[in-house]
């Protein structure tokens, strides 16, 4: 099998995006066909890791991400002219005049670390450093395959910048120049990190519900993936839902002709899998959700050799 | 000057209830005379006014910089392309520069270092902001335009018109409040910093668990007032555990909803189950639930107003 990259997004939060995607990963491991790889690009709220435990906890490994950048004072160097707040350096508002000690402050969370005012200042009295945005956490899984996730330092706005380290981390990883399937759990939305994680993948799977809400975010994310130019199927999930909603679902669905790899009935054994800290395939393989979702994966293999 | 508090409604992990939370309490609120303003600060996907069963009006575009490069007076030195911090223009030597504009930040640099004044500036749209009342509430809305990126600059665009509200309109509303976003980055902290008490709704599992505990230190780190909601909170089987740390923690709950269809059933009518019109069975679990938590809100808004003008008088 060629190399193939995936990613269950979905627009609204909460739909299974990462309960579907511990079970792939779980589905992709017993599978003799291929060998695979899996990550969790959720860096706000990465929880595949609570299904995916480590096999050694002693083997966990941590890396310090300093992809955030911001902007310091150099205040030794300022003459204190006042031109970055008259000239208005700063377009994100992070700059404001200490009249106190007559010195401009930098707000810290409003800086993007652009570098604009360390350009512009005639003095030179800005610097721009590098600092901690977060962590990527690698190990191998009890199931066997290599896990890497990414998670933010809270405050650091870089969320779709370790998006992107933790792929690149991932590539690095040895483990990955075997590997036929790499499983990526999405984040939620369709801005920063949601473009950063589908950003050069092969394939799509969005995940919706039969809500009103579900179907908005779906559209808004599958018009982001189009954007992109990358193949995607449907999974429905809580599909028989009853909900007066149905039938304006279903005539969306028809109308699009957008491809539909299958269908997860309301099944309550995945919150009890959950609970358990289990894929739903490993903890009721018979139940109604295992079996749509065994179903899901060989639609997904046809799709990627297609 | 009046006080007006604003509550901002997050929770970490997606799907967790709220914009459902937001929408009831607005309805609450309205309910109880108040005057309302709704804002919708997911601007990724907005909700709030399908949950209304409200229409997108008064649609004002969000422009953003757009750096336009000038052939006639480019000289190809590529200053730009060397100081672009998020690789926005890309330079080979003796060609023009080209632009890649969904990875520029705005910062500007590029128009402002230009030697020969040949990066010229106009705009682009990033999204949208709406306008609009439903059931008695007014809404404001934002949206981001997909395949944008720049979600926060929307988030503020509806902060300063928030801010805009406070100022002059003083006596406009009584109180205002604010959905989020799932996750904790950018746009939700810009949400959070701005509210007085905050609401994360949260569910019994172990994901409600994880990130809700990101969502804590965050809230922690802004050092505001907050009490969760704990929805669906007749989900067995992690419950208890989690009803233990909330406990340990010393975490506030506002109150806690119980799964109902009714809940499901007004999601998907887009009439908020608290809505009289809706006709929904007040004696429901939901439906009482959503009563005893307003009767605690009631509390900590009075709580809230009192600090606040305490504070005003120092």
């Amino acid at each position: 099998m060629v190399r193939k990259e995936i990613a269950i997004i979905s627009g609204k939060g909460g739909v299974g995006k990462t309960s579907l995607t511990a079970s792939l990963a779980s589905l992709a491991k017993k599978d003799p066909d291929l060998t695979s790889f899996i990550l969790d690009c959720d860096v706000d709220a990465p929880n595949l890791a609570l299904i995916l435990p480590a096999e050694n906890e002693k083997e966990i490994n941590k890396q310090n991400t300093y992809t955030t950048l911001k902007a310091k004072l150099i205040e030794e160097d300022c003459i204190h002219c006042k031109q970055c707040i008259d000239e208005n350096f700063c377009e994100f508002h992070a700059l404001s005049w200490d009249e106190e000690n007559d010195i401009p402050q930098i707000a810290y969370l409003a800086c993007e670390g652009c570098g604009a005012c360390k350009v512009l200042c005639p003095e030179h009295a800005f610097e721009i450093e590098a600092v901690k945005s977060g962590e990527i956490i690698s190990y191998k899984t009890k199931l066997d395959p290599q896990l890497v996730y990414g998670e933010t330092e809270l405050g650091s706005t870089t969320s779709g910048k370790l998006v992107s380290e933790s792929k690149e981390f991932a590539k690095n990883n040895k483990e990955y120049e075997n590997t036929d399937l790499t499983i990526i759990d999405g984040p939620p939305g369709i801005g920063c990190p949601v473009i950063a994680t589908v950003t050069g993948l092969d394939y799509i799977i969005t995940i919706c519900e039969p809500t009103p809400s579900g179907l908005h975010d779906v559209i808004r994310a599958i018009e982001v993936v189009q954007q992109f130019d990358i193949p995607f199927g449907i999974v429905i999930n809580k599909a028989d839902l009853e909900s007066p909603f149905q039938e304006e679902f279903k005539e969306f669905i028809n109308n699009t002709g957008y491809d539909v790899l299958g269908r997860i009935p309301f099944d309550l054994q995945i919150a009890h899998a959950m609970a358990n800290a289990e894929a739903v395939v490993d903890y009721d393989p018979q139940s109604k959700a295992s079996i749509a979702i065994k179903e899901i994966y060989k639609e997904l293999k046809n799709s990627l050799l297609s | 000057m009046k006080n007006i508090p604003l509550i901002t409604v997050t929770g970490g992990k997606g799907g967790t209830g709220k914009t459902l939370v937001a929408v009831n309490l607005a309805t609450m609120l309205k309910n109880a005379g108040k005057k309302v303003l709704l804002v919708d600060g997911d601007v990724e996907n907005p909700n709030t006014y399908l949950l209304l069963n409200g229409k997108l009006e008064n649609k004002t575009p969000v422009n953003f910089f757009k750096p336009v490069i000038n052939k006639e007076k480019c000289s190809k030195c590529g200053l730009c392309a060397e100081n672009c911090a998020t690789n926005a223009i890309l330079h080979v030597k003796g060609q023009y520069p080209i632009t890649f504009l969904n990875l520029c930040s705005g910062c500007k640099l590029c128009y402002k270092i230009c030697p020969e004044d040949a990066i010229e500036e106009d705009t682009k749209i990033l999204g949208w902001t709406y306008e609009t009342t439903s059931n008695e509430i007014d809404l404001l809305i934002g949206e981001l335009k997909p395949s944008e990126a720049r979600s926060a600059g929307i988030v503020e665009v509806l902060l300063d018109k928030v801010d805009e509200i406070l100022k002059n309109n003083e006596e406009s509303y009584d109180i205002i409040v604010m959905d989020t976003a799932p996750g904790a980055h950018c746009d939700v902290e810009l949400l959070l910093g701005k509210a007085d008490m905050i609401i994360p709704v949260t569910e019994p599992t172990r994901f409600g668990e994880l990130d809700l505990q990101r969502i804590i230190k965050l809230i922690d780190l802004l050092e505001k007032d907050f009490q969760v909601i704990v929805n669906r909170s007749s989900l067995l089987g992690f419950k208890e555990e989690f009803l233990n740390m909330l406990k340990e923690k010393d975490i506030e709950i506002l109150g806690d909803i119980p799964l109902d269809d009714e809940i499901v059933k007004s999601y998907c009518q887009g009439v908020p189950l608290m809505e009289k019109k809706g006709g929904f069975d007040e004696e429901g679990e939901g439906y009482k639930a959503f009563l005893s938590i307003y009767e605690n809100l009631e509390k900590w808004i009075t709580n809230t107003i009192q600090n606040k003008s305490q504070r005003s008088a120092i």
